[in-house]
């Protein structure tokens, strides 16, 4: 129970920072904005190459790897909260009160993916109004933002991580930038596996990102959906979550205890 | 002591042989052991890097013991923390509040963490905003507070659930000497009207001589003297004279400082002397008469006395007199407590 509370207290707590913080929210959202206005207006023939499925437009190939981006862009900043709260000495007064532990990290955990998702409604919304149409409808809708809310805590547990171990916003933002960009064009959030050297292929099929923009994209294009795919996309990036959170967990018992 | 001896003066907090080693085998606490009576108000007084610190971290369940026995209100640190985490409110000496939430937000947010609700908390929270006048402030982000005001809002916030015993680590440092009256105040009407048990760590002998009833002087993770103010500063026995010299040239230095010292360990009256800083501190039983003794004394040679300052014992001599140093005080530069706070564990 006093999970619960603690948990609710530090969300609501996150969230007042957040909206105070508009600029955090801009600058996780400028770059999937910009590639969605821009990006896919530029390249909106790439559709006519040979090796791309037939009767889809590139909108509407590139939304999924566009919500991807959008997903870890603010997970990655996850961390960097977690290390302020530790320099400021706002973690160390919160350790001497009762607070639930675990709430700690949940806190932070469950305002990530509230913030994804609302990021991601955002998105979706812009898509929509430039002429993207989801192939499966509002259930659909609500089975991508489950998928990237998952992804980003996913992302969340690796940047938390790496706060807890360095203790250093400008690393856990430097080495969040440095995998953001060589992950996302190795995978197919911008283009099909086929458009690739074949030794990217093999990078872009271990690639994590191309899981989860697959599940998406499976569910945002006509005819591509199936349970199988979608069921094994969720798999992973549930197995990549349970890793990365694990680890986190580790790292903030041994920073508390 | 054991537990089935206890009775109305058993201490609150009880520490016994307590060793704290850094994972890089610095030791902060080299065995100390100590007590403080329920309702006291309780100091360490000591130099930076003296541990105080350190202890404050071990007694409120942030640091874990290397060695040794703490307990608080009879529980124990290690099995029963959730219990003491209850009864204490800690202000660490970095002031912790959160800058984008109002004054009044974080004070919530505090009591929230202590498991109050509702009317109770908001009872409180007002209460406590106007005891520290910061009641005008209250929807005001705590970002925009000066330093004084955050100071004071971390104080506060300490207090939310009504703690029975309040540690403060250094409160008043980097407060300019209006608001440190004004802390001072404040905290010895909360010792004397509410009656809460105070554990306070400072460097400065003023705040210690002032507030704390009792006190332990500690220098190097040691405990070096233990007393009231007035106990230990009775303890030397004698008053203070500090002196400062040069020889003919008008140079000071050690050989004359050398000198001078064979001289006046020589004269009638004096019990002790300690060299300090550029000059010597003599500690006589009549100041007063003694002076003329002393100007006489150096009249015959070739060192001229530069000043004479005859007083009453302080905490500094105290300190002086069982380490051979005197508190240095130094204003703390802000340095990044991440380190204090990161590095610390084995």
């Amino acid at each position: 129970m006093t999970l619960l509370f603690d948990t609710g207290y530090l969300f609501v707590r996150a969230l007042k920072k957040l909206v105070r913080n508009p600029i955090l929210i801009f600058f996780s959202l400028f770059q999937p904005i910009i590639f969605l206005v821009l990006f896919t207006q530029l390249f909106h023939s790439l559709n006519e190459l040979p090796g791309f499925p037939p009767g889809v437009s590139y909108l509407e190939y590139a939304s999924a790897g566009i919500l991807m981006q959008n997903a870890f862009s603010s997970a990655l900043q996850s961390g960097t909260s977690i290390v302020e709260d530790l320099n400021s000495g706002f973690l160390p007064k919160m350790l001497v009160t009762q607070v639930s532990r675990p709430a700690i990290l949940l806190g932070r955990l469950v305002t990530d993916a509230f913030r994804v998702t609302v990021q991601s409604i955002i998105i979706l919304i812009l898509a929509y109004a430039l002429g993207f149409r989801l192939a499966t409808g509002i259930p659909g809708a609500i089975l991508i933002l489950f998928i990237i809310a998952f992804f980003g805590l996913a992302w969340s547990g690796i940047s938390l991580a790496l706060g807890l171990r360095t203790k250093s916003s400008e690393t856990v933002f430097g080495i969040g930038a440095f995998l953001t960009f060589p992950l996302l064009f190795m995978s197919t959030a911008l283009v099909p596996l086929s458009f690739m050297p074949t030794w990217m292929q093999y990078v872009s099929k271990v690639n994590p990102i191309s899981y989860a923009v697959n599940a998406v994209r499976d569910l945002s294009v006509p005819g591509f959906f199936s349970w199988n795919a979608e069921i094994s996309a969720i798999a992973f990036i549930a197995g990549i979550a349970v890793v990365t959170i694990g680890i986190t967990l580790y790292l903030f018992r041994k920073v508390i205890s | 002591m054991s537990s089935s001896q206890s009775t109305a003066t058993q201490p609150i907090i009880q520490v016994k042989n307590l060793v704290e080693v850094y994972a890089d085998g610095t030791k902060a606490e080299d065995d100390i052991s100590f007590y403080v009576n329920e309702g006291e108000f309780f100091g360490f007084l000591g130099p930076n890097g003296a541990g105080k610190s350190t202890t404050i971290k071990v007694l409120t369940t942030l640091l874990r013991k290397t060695a040794g026995q703490v307990s608080i209100a009879g529980y124990d640190i290690e099995k029963d923390a959730l219990a003491i985490r209850k009864l204490i409110g800690v202000q660490s000496q970095d002031t912790s509040v959160d800058p984008e939430l109002t004054g009044r937000e974080n004070m919530i947010l505090q009591g929230n963490l202590q498991q109050m609700h509702g009317k109770e908390l908001t009872d409180r929270v007002e209460r406590l905003l106007e005891v520290v006048g910061l009641k005008d402030a209250a929807d005001k982000r705590a970002g925009r507070y000066s330093g004084g005001m955050k100071k004071r809002l971390d104080l506060a916030s300490t207090l939310v659930h009504k703690p029975k015993v309040l540690f403060l680590d250094e409160p008043t440092t980097g407060l300019d000497p209006q608001s440190r009256n004004t802390v001072w105040e404040y905290l010895e009407e909360l010792n004397k009207k509410e009656g809460i048990t105070i554990f306070l760590t400072t460097q400065y002998l003023e705040e210690a001589d002032r507030l704390c009833q009792r006190l332990c002087i500690v220098d190097s993770g040691k405990i070096v003297a233990e007393g009231s103010p007035s106990n230990l500063k009775k303890e030397i026995g004698a008053d203070a004279i500090t002196i400062s010299m040069q020889d003919k040239d008008g140079r000071g230095g050690d050989s004359v400082k050398a000198a001078a010292k064979q001289i006046v360990t020589a004269l009638p009256g004096v019990v002790n002397v300690v060299e300090s800083g550029d000059g010597l501190t003599l500690y006589v039983k009549d100041g007063g008469y003694f002076i003329p003794e002393l100007v006489r004394a150096f009249d015959k040679t070739d060192i001229k006395l530069v000043s004479i300052n005859l007083s009453t014992p302080s905490l500094d001599d105290v300190f002086l007199k069982h380490t051979g140093k005197r508190i240095r005080v130094e204003e703390l530069v802000k340095q990044g407590p991440s380190g204090r706070f990161g590095a610390r564990r084995r």
